[in-house]
């Protein structure tokens, strides 16, 4: 039993390809291996992230938290008042952590304060769009001032700040229903 | 303990087959990343791009290399570029053309509700070839440029339209009259119609800071 001769050909190249090599080069391409396998882990499944900015202020410090991030989430289970990681609709580079107010179908007011919208105005949010906002709505740009945004950006949910320790701790959902 | 560990270790050393697949499959992640931030070939479904792409006139599906360096790692965002974009509204990925940046003025198609739109920070407006058949920004307005996932760079099958996608011209410098040279002629001419319903920005407004950074693993 063996490969097709083509594959045969390519394990024999590679292998005498990494004989000839000086062994350095064999264990750089390990490394370099080795940093893919944590690479993808950290962008599919999960990891440790640092979050900063002055846009989450009172949940997160503006100098910086150690968060637990996990990428393996389903967004059809996403509810209100979860914190989510997301490429910002303004800069394709930068990710940016936000709260999700409001789900597909919700009617929200655009901006109570009456700053970026009058605060009479009311939209509904599209299919497979979530509403955002920083928890510090002073210095936070958010869905107010880009809209709905695309599921298709979210990139991960918080689920726990590491890092200061005295503040460690699974992240709660401060949503509550008003009659 | 001992002994099971043995036996595995001389099942592999014995067993040829095992360990080459074991030492081919290990370069899997890094085979992955590849594919994740430089390119890999795909073959299109549907007709929303015809006739660049899945023409009538062709028996197959076209197979075309995806390009996620020049997006991904370079951040190349360019008018005219044929690209792979989530759909905002379904997070499938759609094949468009990029018709406008952010800055630039559009005259919009029918089932858009505004005439004419002018495209925010950030954000590009897309239309498939295919004005009837393509779900594209007339439906859904401007997309974030952070959905554009690759571009399309080259087709490598069927082979009479093998080439590049960033240059029609290359692909139609046959005799003149030819089919060829005639399919060229009709996209150089929609490529003009398409230019005449975009007014471009002069220069890309400056960014304002932003706030809320987020970085993955130890970066500030």
């Amino acid at each position: 039993m063996s490969y097709p001769p083509f594959v045969e050909r390519i394990n024999g190249g590679f292998r005498r390809l990494l004989r000839a090599a000086p062994c350095i080069g064999y264990y750089v391409a390990h490394t370099v291996n080795v940093a893919c396998v944590i690479h993808l882990f950290a962008t599919h499944v999960g990891g440790i992230a640092m979050a900063d900015g002055p846009s989450m202020l009172p949940t997160m410090n503006a100098s910086g938290d150690w968060v637990l991030e996990n990428r393996w989430v389903n967004w059809k289970n996403i509810q209100r008042g979860d914190l989510v990681t997301v490429r910002s609709p303004l800069d394709p580079n930068r990710l940016i952590c936000k709260r999700v107010i409001g789900l597909p179908g919700d009617v929200i007011c655009v901006d109570p304060t009456g700053q970026y919208a009058p605060s009479t105005e009311h939209v509904v949010i599209p299919r497979h769009h979530v509403w955002l906002s920083g928890d510090n709505a002073a210095w936070s740009q958010d869905s107010r001032k880009y809209g709905p945004v695309s599921m298709a950006l979210l990139k991960g949910k918080l689920v726990a700040r590491v890092w200061p320790l005295k503040d460690a701790g699974f992240f709660k959902s401060n949503f509550n229903y008003i009659d | 303990m001992r002994p099971i560990l043995r036996r595995w270790q001389q099942a592999f050393a014995s067993n040829n087959v095992l360990r080459r697949t074991v030492s081919t499959l290990i370069w899997l992640p890094t085979a992955i990343i590849f594919s994740e931030y430089c390119y890999s070939i795909k073959s299109i479904k549907g007709r929303s791009m015809q006739p660049t792409l899945n023409p009538d006139s062709s028996a197959w599906r076209d197979i075309v290399v995806f390009d996620r360096f020049s997006i991904r790692v370079m951040g190349r965002y360019r008018r005219g570029d044929i690209v792979a974009l989530l759909s905002p509204s379904d997070s499938k990925l759609i094949v468009k053309r990029i018709i406008a940046l952010e800055g630039d003025t559009v005259k919009t198609l029918p089932p858009y509700p505004d005439t004419e739109v002018r495209i925010p920070e950030g954000h590009a407006w897309v239309e498939g070839d295919e004005p009837f058949r393509s779900e594209d920004s007339n439906w859904f307005g401007p997309v974030p440029l952070a959905l554009i996932d690759s571009r399309l760079s080259f087709i490598v099958w069927p082979w009479e339209r093998v080439g590049p996608l960033w240059a029609p011209g290359l692909r139609s410098s046959q005799f003149k009259g030819s089919p060829a040279w005639r399919r060229g002629q009709a996209e150089m001419e929609r490529e003009k119609r398409r230019e005449s319903r975009v007014q471009y920005a002069e220069r890309p407004p400056p960014k304002p800071p932003s706030d809320g950074a987020m970085s993955p693993l130890g970066g500030a």
